[in-house]
């Protein structure tokens, strides 16, 4: 993380000496600072407030109490072993990823379908891809379910659960956009040396994509862990039960009363996975702009 | 010699292995989905463990299946191609749906004047009668009672007599008149208001049946397929009157359709004096009133006393267990011994403490006041575990939880409070609650939208019934 | 067989569509001054009589039968008109390039760079295919399985089903409260995109300067964007209750007063727009943090160098140059804001107070899933998507104009 801040970082003495005392007290754009910590308080609130009743018992709730409560040991245990939520949460994991990585995967492919090849009627294909993010996935859930059981062959619920899963138009979409803006002479050079399209994407285009791809892969495997509707028709092995159904089985004791703090305990730890994901793949992020940079 | 033992043993091991999982394989397995994934599933893992136990040839597992809709959604998929389970929980707004899509065989049908299944005593008469009659379809007891609530009223027993309110209130009028007395308390800042509670449909169906009026014709669908919906009724607008009157004057906090969390937050905060919940949130709100510090008491739900019989009686609200049709004999007896064991006097009455849910039976009420030292009954609900009270009345601990079964075990009996059975339950719902929310927040002319409303609601029943009802 | 009675008969359609046609293509005719005249009108009345028919003709015609209501009759129309506005625009397309001598189906967009060769259709084929596949299979095939629905009576679990021709889009059409839940979609979702477009496009300019603890900031930003919306929803009404929330716990404490967030009509509204902004601005973020990398710096230092102040540098370099990523957000935002808030409401309000925060997605939910009432449903969830479908068009026409795809 230091690594891509310093590469951004100038550090300028001469124009730092020039500078007032007065002015080199307070650090420099002191109003991105402001702007930025303004933002992160308003936009993390729900989330602290969420972390703090996930350490209170319900009265505590109740009453407002504003410092950690008494009870976060024991809403851990609820959510964890209780409601077997790690289990759940090593469910979604697998699921997530195999999401996130198949969608990048075909997604790179269709991209370089629809950009580095002259063929007729290539916006029909686009199109035809591009209208699916439209369709309103949860409506054609129960006749999906009739064609997914209508072919019982699956090796594993999960492929039955994640194959459906894994166009994706928006992956499509940025793929396309992100290979059009770069630079013809790459594919024009490559053509040269003789390579051939696989191999221009793998030596060319993936290493000049990891930018994409690590964006790509935190929203897919975000979109993964938010299965919810699907998982919950599909898989009738509880084992095989998905984070989504672990947190609405924290959230549903509707007439018999909330147990907040497990509540948001769960609220808190299945935000986390993702998060992670998004801290690993942000480095590579990083390193694949400076690449794109020193073209 | 010693190695070849070895051997000799390990062989027969191995052999032994295989062959006594082939002599038992005549184990039934049932599977059981209920709609709950929280610690009211904890209890019914424990009870179906509990029966494996006395019944080495029947394996039940349970399988948590989210929610009330999921389950009717998931079941109608699993018909389609066959994965589906032997019982199913299906609750209350879906009986008729359950009688009208054929795929279940009824309790009473399946015992067929047995006194005893699998060792299970068939015994259904000490069964609080209202509840019984809500599942008897045609004469007929169609499924087995589990989870089974009604609404009470909670008040906050401190801020009432502060006001110098000493009765609790026990009707509409009761309660606007207790309203107008804590009315210098919310003027003064004490509390935010005098009363609150979740804005459900539920509640618009329970005074329904309170006033001995029924939701749609032919007697709610009890007397024959109902046909169109019966709201433009004086029981009816009286219940709009009354939250209308309740909200204008300030004295009702509403907190949105259906919400049921932050009505129950802002009474056991001591922020509002009255309640109206569900009986099985008993035990929540007692725990919230303890440690906010104030003294809960309940009584049944407020009812108009303007109406012309009076309080009549309250529906009850929750689930029961269905069986699949087209079991074999064996399978299908099974089952109904697990229910039957289920739905024990013993395990009513666990089933009640750990869940706050009314139990059914007379008797299982009689055992919680008369327990037997070293009992296995009892649960705590917020960390699921069994526990043992010293005491031998249960409800000597819990005053609260009496509340709920007294109010349905004097309920008349009639085709009012055995509630509506209808296909489009469960869609109607938003309809004529938001008749009443948009009467209570705006006011308006309460004819016309009844009339629309009706309207509406009967040409969705009359498509249900096109498609359904026998031709 | 028994004479069916019409009330506009099939004939007169078909000559309504085929003059229609006619009258198009002689109209383009003239503005083009290409082609022959003849030619022109008969293909024009051709494509219009394959319009006219390709919607109503698989239903027999059933919305203008004489026992149709009025408002099936101007379904029949539009879909009348649906069917012209696609083979009009494709069969003109084709004529006119006809005309211009250019080959029928355009040689592929010259994308820059792309492969030579003669199997470029094969190769781009196998390498889309996986795709292609994956979406005929599980998304296409369900959406025809489930559109067939919309012409019916139909219920989930039910025995039967009923063909009732148009009725449940004409349903719709009288319908004035399924009219103000199209248009709270529209108005919610323009508050949704417009709000978490700017403030994300703020906030990621000020996370792009070289500042010390971007990185804390930006991990902090993007975390409500982890929360799924039906947990956003859970969070929100933990904050927002009335006397419940802990948002007017802290305005009474400190201002003296409570706001009423979720139980009146414009609190509720504004609520849902905002709970919906917070749990998407974290994925702008993404992207807009993602679209100001790609800027070059040189660029921003040559017009500093020549003068340019920071607001000049944003408006004439920094916003035209992140125009592609403008774009793609404004596009998944509509999507998010009309299909992905349904849960998020389904928690925070119910769609009320008196049905103010009733979207049309919200209805598809509450009447498909909800309800089990699968004709209505999908019949409300195809109108949603033409919708989409329109605004997504509109916003490509007006996007190929604007949108700067950075040949730097």
């Amino acid at each position: 993380m230091t690594e891509s801040a310093s590469s951004r970082f100038v550090f300028d003495p001469s124009a730092n000496r020039s500078r007032p005392l007065w002015r080199r007290l307070i650090p420099q754009r002191w109003y991105a600072h402001l702007i930025l910590t303004i933002s992160v308080i308003v936009i993390t609130f729900p989330m602290f407030y969420a972390l703090l009743i996930s350490t209170q018992s319900n009265p505590e709730v109740y009453n407002h109490k504003f410092t950690p409560g008494s009870r976060f040991f024991e809403n851990l245990h609820t959510v964890m072993v209780q409601r077997n939520m790690g289990r759940f949460m090593l469910n979604s994991f697998v699921i997530a990823l195999s999401i996130a990585v198949g969608k990048t995967v075909m997604s790179v492919l269709a991209g370089l379908g629809l950009v580095y090849f002259r063929y007729p009627g290539k916006w029909i294909v686009f199109g035809f891809v591009l209208v699916t993010l439209i369709m309103p996935g949860d409506v054609l859930l129960i006749a999906l379910y009739r064609r997914v059981v209508s072919f019982d062959a699956w090796p594993h619920p999960y492929v039955a659960l994640t194959l459906p899963l894994l166009a994706s138009a928006t992956g499509v979409f940025i793929f396309r956009q992100h290979f059009m803006t770069m630079p013809p002479d790459l594919s024009e050079a490559a053509q040269l040396d003789g390579a051939s399209p696989l191999q221009f994407l793998f030596r060319v285009l993936i290493p000049l994509s990891w930018n994409t791809i690590g964006a790509l892969m935190v929203i897919m495997f975000l979109f993964g862990w938010n299965q919810f509707l699907w998982p919950l028709i599909l898989l009738r092995d509880q084992d095989l039960q998905v984070v989504q159904w672990g947190m609405q089985s924290l959230t549903q004791s509707l007439e018999v009363g909330d147990n907040f703090g497990p509540m948001m305990m769960g609220v808190i730890i299945t935000s986390l996975p993702p998060m992670i994901v998004f801290l690993i793949l942000q480095r590579q992020f990083m390193k694949g702009f400076a690449l794109t940079r020193d073209k | 010699m010693f190695r070849r033992f070895v051997v000799i043993l390990f062989v027969l091991t191995l052999a032994l292995g295989t062959m006594v999982p082939a002599l038992a394989q005549d184990v039934i397995e049932l599977e059981a989905w209920v709609a709950f994934s929280d610690h009211r599933y904890d209890w019914a893992v424990d009870t179906a463990d509990r029966f494996n136990a006395l019944h080495d040839d029947i394996n039940v597992t349970m399988l948590s299946v989210a929610n009330y809709d999921t389950i009717v959604n998931n079941y109608t998929l699993g018909r389609e191609d066959g994965a589906y389970p032997e019982i199913v929980q299906l609750f209350d707004a879906a009986l008729q749906f359950a009688v009208d899509s054929n795929w279940f065989d009824f309790a009473e049908d399946i015992i067929a004047g047995r006194d005893e299944i699998l060792g299970h005593p068939v015994d259904f008469d000490d069964i609080i009668p209202v509840i019984s009659n809500y599942y008897t379809v045609d004469g007929v007891w169609a499924s087995v009672a589990w989870n089974t609530s009604t609404p009470i009223m909670y008040y906050n027993v401190e801020l009432l007599e502060q006001a110098g309110v000493m009765e609790m209130p026990r009707t509409w009028a009761d309660i606007l008149d207790a309203c107008a007395a804590l009315q210098p308390l919310v003027d003064d800042g004490t509390i935010s208001a005098c009363a609150t509670w979740p804005f459900s449909p539920w509640f618009i169906e329970q005074w329904l049946a309170q006033q001995n009026e029924y939701m749609v014709n032919n007697e709610n669908g009890r007397a024959g397929r109902a046909t169109e919906f019966n709201l433009d009724t004086d029981a009816y607008r009286a219940i709009a009157e009354f939250y209308r009157e309740l909200y204008s004057n300030g004295y009702f906090i509403y907190e949105g359709f259906d919400q049921w969390g932050p009505p129950t937050q802002s009474f056991t905060s001591g922020k509002v004096a009255i309640m109206m919940s569900s009986s099985a949130a008993a035990r929540a709100i007692s725990e919230g009133a303890t440690a906010t510090g104030f003294t809960l008491k309940t009584t049944g739900m407020a009812y108009n006393q303007d109406a012309p019989d009076g309080w009549v009686g309250n529906i009850l609200g929750g689930a029961t267990m269905y069986i699949s049709n087209g079991l074999a004999p064996e399978v299908q007896d099974a089952a109904m011994a697990f229910l039957l064991f289920f739905s024990n006097t013993e395990n009513s009455a666990s089933w009640h403490t750990a869940s706050g849910y009314v139990p059914v039976r007379n008797s299982s009420i009689e055992l919680l006041k008369n327990l037997e030292p070293g009992n296995e009954l009892l649960w705590d609900i917020p960390s699921g575990a069994r526990v043992d009270i010293e005491t031998n009345d249960w409800y000597a601990a819990f005053p609260n939880f009496l509340t709920a079964s007294t109010q349905l075990g004097t309920s008349t009996v009639n085709n009012a409070t055995r509630g509506s059975t209808y296909g489009t339950f469960q869609q109607s719902r938003p309809y004529y609650g938001g008749v009443v929310e948009e009467y209570m927040l705006n006011g308006g002319d309460l004819d016309a939208m009844i009339a629309e409303t009706n309207a509406e609601l009967t040409e969705l029943l009359q498509e249900y019934n096109f498609l359904f009802a026998d031709e | 067989m028994e004479e069916i009675a019409y009330s506009v008969h099939p004939a007169i359609v078909t000559l309504v569509g085929a003059l229609l046609g006619a009258g198009y293509f002689a109209f383009l005719r003239w503005q083009t001054q290409a082609g022959g005249l003849n030619i022109s009108l008969g293909v024009g009345a051709l494509a219009g009589v394959i319009g006219a028919t390709l919607l109503t003709a698989p239903l027999g015609y059933c919305m203008f039968q004489a026992d149709q209501k009025s408002e099936d009759i101007i379904i029949g129309w539009i879909a009348v008109l649906l069917g012209l506005m696609l083979t009009l625009n494709l069969f003109s397309m084709l004529l006119w390039r006809y005309f211009r001598g250019q080959r029928l189906l355009p040689r592929g967009d010259t994308t820059p760079g792309a492969f030579r060769g003669r199997f470029g259709l094969l190769y781009a084929m196998t390498v889309l295919s996986p795709t292609i596949l994956v979406l005929v299979f599980f998304v296409y095939l369900p959406m025809v399985d489930t559109l067939r629905f919309s012409t019916f009576l139909a219920r989930f679990g039910a025995p039967r089903t009923r063909f009732i021709c148009v009725s449940n889009f004409s349903r719709m059409l009288a319908d004035l409260d399924y009219h103000s839940n199209l248009f709270l979609s529209f108005a919610l979702s323009f508050g949704i995109i417009i709000i978490a477009m700017s403030l994300a496009l703020l906030i990621a300019s000020m996370l792009n300067q070289p500042i010390v603890g971007a990185n804390i900031y930006r991990t902090l930003l993007i975390w409500p964007y982890a929360i799924s919306p039906l947990v956003a929803g859970v969070i929100f009404s933990l904050l927002l209750g009335t006397e419940s929330g802990i948002v007017n716990r802290v305005l009474d404490l400190t201002l003296g007063v409570k706001v009423p967030w979720l139980v009146t009509v414009p609190a509720a509204q504004i609520s849902v727009v905002l709970a919906s902004v917070w749990n998407v601005i974290g994925f702008n973020i993404l992207f807009y943090t993602a679209g100001l990398q790609t800027i070059p710096k040189d660029l921003l230092e040559s017009a500093s160098i020549d003068g340019a102040g920071a607001w000049q540098r944003f408006a004439r370099i920094t916003f035209p140059l992140l125009s592609p990523f403008t774009f793609f957000l404004i596009v998944t935002n509509t999507i998010y804001a009309f299909f992905d808030t349904f849960s998020l409401i389904f928690v925070l309000t119910r769609g009320g107070p008196t049905e103010s925060t009733f979207t049309a997605m919200y209805r598809v939910y509450v009447t498909g899933i909800l309800s089990s009432d699968i004709g209505k449903s999908t019949a409300q969830s195809l109108i949603l998507f033409l919708i989409v479908v329109g605004i997504t068009i509109f916003q490509f026409r007006v996007g190929q104009r604007r949108v700067q795809y950075g040949n730097y």
